[in-house]
C-alpha cells in the first residue's frame, strides 16, 4: 500500500517539472524579453537593471533552472507590472478567495449532486429521474455566465435575497459558489446515477440479495461504495473546470480573486503573474490527481496491485 | 481497391468496431454496410437524439442562410431602435446599438459553429496522430507519450488557451480554433489510443501482420477505419467544450475582435446591459446552450446507436 | 410434508417487444435432504425458476403471474419483501454461476461471510469471525485463518466458488439452490466442487436444487432429474431411471450428445447435436414446443396443434410427449 503511494508521488515530480517547463517555454514565446516589448518606453539603463534583476540576461536553461528552484521554494518572482509587488504577494492576496470559492462550489456539487444521482438511480424512470436528467443536461449546456447572470437578476435583484456581488459576508458567498458548482453538480448527479445503475446490475448485488440482507444495507455497503468510486475520480477533472469557471464567476460577481486578476494580467502583459498563476493552478490540478489516484487505490483494492 | 493478396484474407473483417469495450467482442466480423444501417436505425429510435439532430441541422442551416435573406443589415446602427425587446420586426429584439439581434445571432452563430467545427477537426487530427502512434507501437514510446499527456492534462484548459492566444498574438476565428484545439486534444488522443489498443488485439490484425503487411498499412487500412465510429462520437463530445470555451473567452473579453462577432463576444457585449435589458445577453447565451445541448444529445444517441450495450437497462 | 412444493409456477417478463413466458407452468416437490437436478439448454428458463423461488426476479419487467411456491407450508409468492428477506440466506440459500463476479471485489471475504451471520443471527464480531473461519475450513480452503482477510481477487475461481458455498452454508439453510455452480470452472475443479456439494449436503441434511445444462454433472449429484425445455418440464424421473430409460426425444438427444466411452454410439464416432433452436418464448407455439426439432413428430399426430400434458408413464416417471420412447415401437417409423 505504501509502496503504491510512494510510486504515485514519485511520478508526479517529472510531471510537475514538465508542466513548469511547458509554461516557461510558452511564456518565453510570448515575451522573450517583456521589457523591450512593452508599449511604454523604458529608459535603457533601467531596462538593463531590470534585466539583470530578473536574470533575463542569462541563457534560457539557467533561467528555467532558477525558475524551477523558485517554484519549489514558492518564489514566483516579481510582478512585471506592479513593480513593488511580487507575484507571491499578489497570489497571497487573491488566491485564498478563489480557493474558498472553488471549495464551496465543490461542496455544493457534492452535497446536492451525489444524493440527487443516488435517488435518481433508485427511482429509475420515474418523474424524478427524468426531471433530474433533464436538469443535468441543461446544466452542462447552459454557459455558467448565463446561469450566474440569471441568478443575479432574479435572486439578488428582483427578490433581493442576497447581495449581487462581492465576497465578504456569507450571504455574498452563496450565489457565486452555487453558480460555479452547478456544472459539477450536474456532472456528479449523472455520474453517480449511471454508476449506481451499473452497480445495481452486478452479480454481487444479486448475491447480497440472495443472502437476505436488508435493502438498506445492500445499498449502503455494496452499492454506494462501489458506485462512488468513479465519482471520486471525477473530482480531479472537475477541479480543472472549477478553476477555469471561476474566472467568469469572479468577473460577474466582482470577486477579487486570482481568476479575475489573471485576466487583467494577460491584458496588461504581466507575464510573471500569468506564469505564476498558471503554474500554481497546474500544480493544484496535478496534486489533486495524485490525491484522487491514491484515494482510488484505497477504495478499490484491485488497483493497488494492478498499477504498472 | 487494390488486389494486394495480403489484404484478401482480412478484407471482410475490416469493419467498424466501436467504443472501448468492443474488445470483448473483438474479432466478430459483420458486414460493413449493415452495421452502419443498424446503427442508423437504432439512432432513429432514440427520440431525444433525433429531435436534437433535427434542431442542430436547423440551426446550422439557419445560421448559414438567414443572414442572406434577412431584411436587416446586421451592422447598421440605429440608435432610435436600441434595446428593444422582441417585436414583429425584430423577433429577438435589438441590441444596444439598435442592430437586429436575430440577424446578428445568425452571423455570430456562423462564426461560433465554424470555430467549433474547425477546432473539433483539429482536435481529432492531433488526437488520431498522437493516439494511434502511442496505441499502435506501444511499449516505451507509448509510456513516454502517456506521461507527456499526463503532464499536458495538468495544464488548465482556459489559462492554457489564453496563453496560447497571447503567444499567437491576434485573436480571430482561425487563431481561436488553433488555440482551443491545442488546449483540448488530449482526451481525443486518449480515446483513440484506447480504441487502437483494443482493436490491435483482434485476430484480423494479427492475420494481416502474419501475412507480412507493413505497419502503416495495418494502421491505415485496418485500424483507423474502425475507429471512425469512436471519432464521430468524440467529435460531438468535443464540440460543446470548444463552443463553451470560445464563449467563455469571449465573455471575459478575449474573444474575437470586432467587427466580427461570435456568440461569446455577443454575450459579453450584452453583459453591460443585463440589468435593464437582459435579453441582449440572454439571446446569444441561450443560442450557445441550445447548440451544446443538441450536441450532447446527439453524442449520446450516437454512442447508444453504435454500441447498444452501453445503454443503461430500462428494465430494473 | 415436502420441504418445497412448487405448483404450476409461471414467471413472465413484460418487455417492450412482448411478454416473454420464461417459466410457463412448472411443478415439482422436493423432500428434505433430497437433490433435484434441473437440466436444459441455455434460455430454457431454469435460472428464472430458481430466481422465482427465491423471489429474486427483477420486478419491473418480470412477475410471477401464476402458481405457488410452498416452502415448509408457506407460499413464498405471497410473502412481502421483508418476509422474503428473512427467508433468504437463512432457510434457502443460493449460489450462482460466475464466482468471479458474484463476490463484491471491494469487501474482504470475512465481511461477506460475517454479514450473513450478523443479519440472521446477530453474532458478535468475534463469534462471527470464528464461525467464518470454521466455514472456510469446511469448504476446504487452506490457511483459512489467514485468507479470511483477503479480497476476492486473491482467490482462484474454484476457491471463490468454495467461498460462495461457505457463505451459503453459514446459516445452515434447509435448501440450497445452485445455479450452474460449475459452469465457469475448469473441468478438474468442477469435480471437486461437486464432490464438496455432495458431502456438505449429506452432512447438513440439506436439500439441493442443482441447475445445469450439463447432463454429466446432474448424474453425479441429483436424486431426481427434471428436464426443462422452453419454459416447461418435459420429463421428470429419478436419476438412474432417467439415464437408463429416457422417454422424451429431447432427453434422448441430450444424452446422445454426451461423449461416451462405451456403447453403440462410440462406433458412430460422432457427437450428436440437436439441430434447430428453441422457440421464441414471446410467442411459443401452440403445440408441443419441441416439435419443430423432434425427429419423431410428424404430420397428423397432433404434435403441432396441442401441447402434450405431463403424464405419468411409470411410477415416478413423467413425460410430456406424444412419442415417448417406450411407446415408439408400436408406431410406424416417420417418413
Amino acid at each position: 500500500m505504501t509502496a503504491f503511494i510512494i510510486r504515485r508521488i514519485l511520478w508526479t515530480i517529472p510531471v510537475l517539472l514538465l508542466v513548469i517547463f511547458l509554461t516557461f517555454v510558452m511564456m518565453k514565446q510570448i515575451g522573450g524579453n517583456p521589457f523591450r516589448r512593452t508599449e511604454r518606453a523604458v529608459p535603457v539603463a533601467i531596462q538593463q537593471n531590470l534585466e539583470r534583476k530578473f536574470n533575463l540576461d542569462e541563457p534560457w536553461y539557467v533561467q528555467y533552472a532558477l525558475y524551477v528552484k523558485g517554484v519549489f521554494t514558492f518564489d514566483f518572482g516579481p510582478s512585471l507590472v506592479s513593480r513593488d509587488r511580487t507575484v507571491n504577494d499578489i497570489i497571497k492576496e487573491h488566491a485564498p478567495k478563489s480557493l474558498e470559492l472553488g471549495l464551496y462550489a465543490m461542496l455544493w456539487a457534492i452535497v446536492l449532486g451525489i444524493p440527487a444521482g443516488v435517488i435518481a438511480a433508485l427511482r429509475q424512470n420515474s418523474i424524478y429521474d427524468y426531471g433530474l436528467m433533464f436538469l443535468s443536461n441543461v446544466g452542462f449546456a447552459v454557459p455558467s455566465f448565463l446561469v450566474a447572470t440569471l441568478l443575479i437578476y432574479y435572486v439578488a435583484l428582483k427578490w433581493g435575497l442576497v447581495p449581487t456581488n462581492g465576497w465578504t459576508t456569507w450571504q455574498t458567498k452563496i450565489l457565486p459558489s452555487f453558480a460555479l458548482g452547478l456544472l459539477p453538480m450536474a456532472y456528479f448527479a449523472r455520474l453517480v446515477r449511471g454508476s449506481m445503475l451499473e452497480t445495481l446490475q452486478q452479480d454481487y448485488v444479486r448475491t447480497a440479495r440472495a443472502k437476505g440482507l436488508r435493502q438498506r444495507r445492500i445499498i449502503v455497503r455494496h452499492v454506494l461504495r462501489n458506485s462512488l468510486i468513479p465519482a471520486i475520480t471525477a473530482i480531479a477533472p472537475l477541479l480543472g473546470f472549477i478553476i477555469t469557471g471561476s474566472f467568469v464567476i469572479e468577473l460577474i460577481f466582482s470577486i477579487p480573486g486570482i481568476g479575475r486578476y489573471f485576466v487583467t494580467a494577460v491584458s496588461s502583459r504581466d507575464y510573471s503573474v500569468v506564469m505564476g498563476v498558471t503554474v500554481l493552478t497546474s500544480v493544484v490540478i496535478v496534486l489533486a490527481n495524485l490525491v484522487v489516484d491514491i484515494l482510488y487505490g484505497v477504495l478499490d483494492p484491485r488497483t493497488r496491485e494492478a498499477r504498472s | 481497391m487494390t488486389l494486394d493478396p495480403r489484404d484478401a484474407v482480412v478484407a471482410d473483417a475490416a469493419v467498424p468496431e466501436v467504443v472501448a469495450g468492443a474488445g470483448a467482442r473483438a474479432g466478430a466480423p459483420v458486414h460493413r454496410a449493415s452495421l452502419w444501417r443498424d446503427a442508423w436505425r437504432r439512432y432513429l429510435q432514440n427520440k431525444g437524439a433525433v429531435v436534437a439532430g433535427a434542431i442542430f441541422v436547423f440551426i446550422v442551416l439557419f445560421c448559414l442562410l438567414y443572414p442572406l435573406v434577412s431584411p436587416h443589415d446586421p451592422d447598421q446602427i440605429e440608435l432610435t431602435n436600441a434595446r428593444e425587446g422582441p417585436t414583429l420586426e425584430h423577433p429577438l429584439g435589438t441590441d444596444a446599438f439598435g442592430r437586429d439581434m436575430l440577424t446578428r445571432v445568425a452571423l455570430a452563430g456562423r462564426i461560433s459553429l465554424a470555430i467549433g467545427l474547425g477546432a473539433t477537426i483539429a482536435i481529432l487530427l492531433f488526437g488520431v496522430v498522437y493516439g494511434s502512434t502511442a496505441g499502435f507501437f506501444g511499449g516505451r514510446l507509448d509510456n513516454i507519450q502517456m506521461r507527456l499527456l499526463d503532464a499536458l492534462y495538468g495544464l488548465p484548459y482556459l489559462p492554457f488557451a489564453i496563453i496560447l492566444l497571447a503567444i499567437i498574438g491576434t485573436i480571430n476565428m482561425w487563431t481561436m480554433m488553433l488555440a482551443l484545439s491545442i488546449a483540448s486534444w488530449f482526451t481525443a488522443a486518449r480515446i483513440v489510443r484506447g480504441q487502437i489498443i483494443t482493436l490491435k488485439q483482434n485476430d484480423y490484425v494479427r492475420a494481416a501482420q502474419a501475412l507480412g503487411a507493413r505497419w502503416y498499412r495495418v494502421l491505415t487500412r485496418h485500424l483507423l477505419p474502425n475507429t471512425l465510429g469512436v471519432l464521430i462520437i468524440a467529435m460531438f463530445l468535443e464540440l460543446p467544450g470548444v463552443i463553451l470555451g470560445e464563449a467563455f473567452l469571449g465573455f471575459i473579453g478575449l474573444g474575437i475582435s470586432p467587427p466580427e462577432a461570435s456568440l461569446g463576444s455577443m454575450a459579453e457585449e450584452g453583459r453591460a446591459e443585463y440589468r435593464a435589458n437582459p435579453h441582449i445577453m440572454i439571446v446569444p447565451s441561450l443560442a450557445i446552450a441550445v447548440v451544446v445541448l443538441c450536441a450532447n444529445f446527439i453524442a449520446d444517441g450516437m454512442r447508444d446507436a453504435l454500441d447498444p450495450r452501453t445503454r443503461e437497462t430500462k428494465e430494473g | 410434508m415436502a420441504l418445497l412444493d412448487v405448483k404450476d409456477l409461471k414467471t413472465h417478463f413484460f418487455t417492450r417487444e412482448g411478454v416473454v413466458r420464461a417459466v410457463d407452468g412448472i411443478s415439482f416437490s422436493l423432500e428434505p435432504g433430497r437433490a433435484l437436478g434441473i437440466v436444459g439448454e441455455s434460455g430454457c428458463g431454469k435460472s428464472v425458476t430458481a430466481l422465482s423461488i427465491m423471489g429474486l426476479i427483477p420486478r419491473p419487467p418480470a412477475r410471477i403471474v401464476d402458481g405457488s411456491v410452498e416452502f415448509r407450508g408457506r407460499d413464498l409468492t405471497q410473502l412481502s419483501e421483508r418476509e422474503l428477506e428473512d427467508v433468504r440466506g437463512r432457510e434457502i440459500a443460493m449460489i450462482f454461476q460466475d464466482p468471479m463476479t458474484s463476490l463484491n471485489p471491494t469487501l474482504k471475504i470475512k465481511t461477506q461471510i460475517t454479514e450473513v451471520l450478523d443479519r440472521h443471527f446477530g453474532y458478535s464480531k468475534d463469534e462471527a469471525k470464528r464461525r467464518a473461519i470454521e466455514l472456510l475450513e469446511e469448504v476446504q480452503i487452506p490457511n483459512a485463518a489467514e485468507r479470511i482477510d483477503d479480497y476476492p481477487h486473491r482467490f482462484s475461481g474454484g476457491m471463490r466458488q468454495r467461498v460462495m458455498i461457505a457463505i451459503a452454508l453459514a446459516c445452515d439453510p434447509q435448501l440450497l439452490i445452485a445455479d450452474e455452480p460449475t459452469t465457469a470452472l475448469d473441468v478438474t475443479v468442477q469435480a471437486e466442487i461437486l464432490d464438496l456439494l455432495e458431502e456438505l449436503r449429506r452432512e447438513h441434511e440439506m436439500a439441493l436444487i442443482l441447475i445445469t445444462h450439463d447432463m454429466g454433472v446432474v448424474a453425479e449429484v441429483a436424486d431426481e432429474v427434471a428436464v426443462m425445455y422452453a419454459g416447461q418440464f418435459v420429463e421428470q424421473a429419478p436419476t438412474l431411471e432417467l439415464y437408463d430409460r429416457p422417454e422424451h426425444p429431447y432427453t434422448e438427444a441430450l444424452l446422445g450428445a454426451l461423449p461416451q466411452l462405451e456403447g453403440e454410439d462410440v462406433r458412430r464416432g460422432r457427437l450428436l447435436s440437436i439441430p434447430g433452436r428453441p422457440p421464441d418464448l414471446i410467442a411459443p407455439p401452440e403445440g408441443c414446443r419441441f416439435a419443430p426439432r423432434c425427429p419423431f413428430a410428424h404430420l397428423g399426430d397432433g404434435c403441432a396443434e396441442a401441447l402434450p400434458e405431463l403424464r405419468r408413464i411409470r411410477p415416478d416417471h413423467y413425460v410430456r410427449s406424444r412419442h415417448p420412447a417406450s411407446e415408439r415401437q408400436r408406431e410406424p417409423a416417420p417418413a
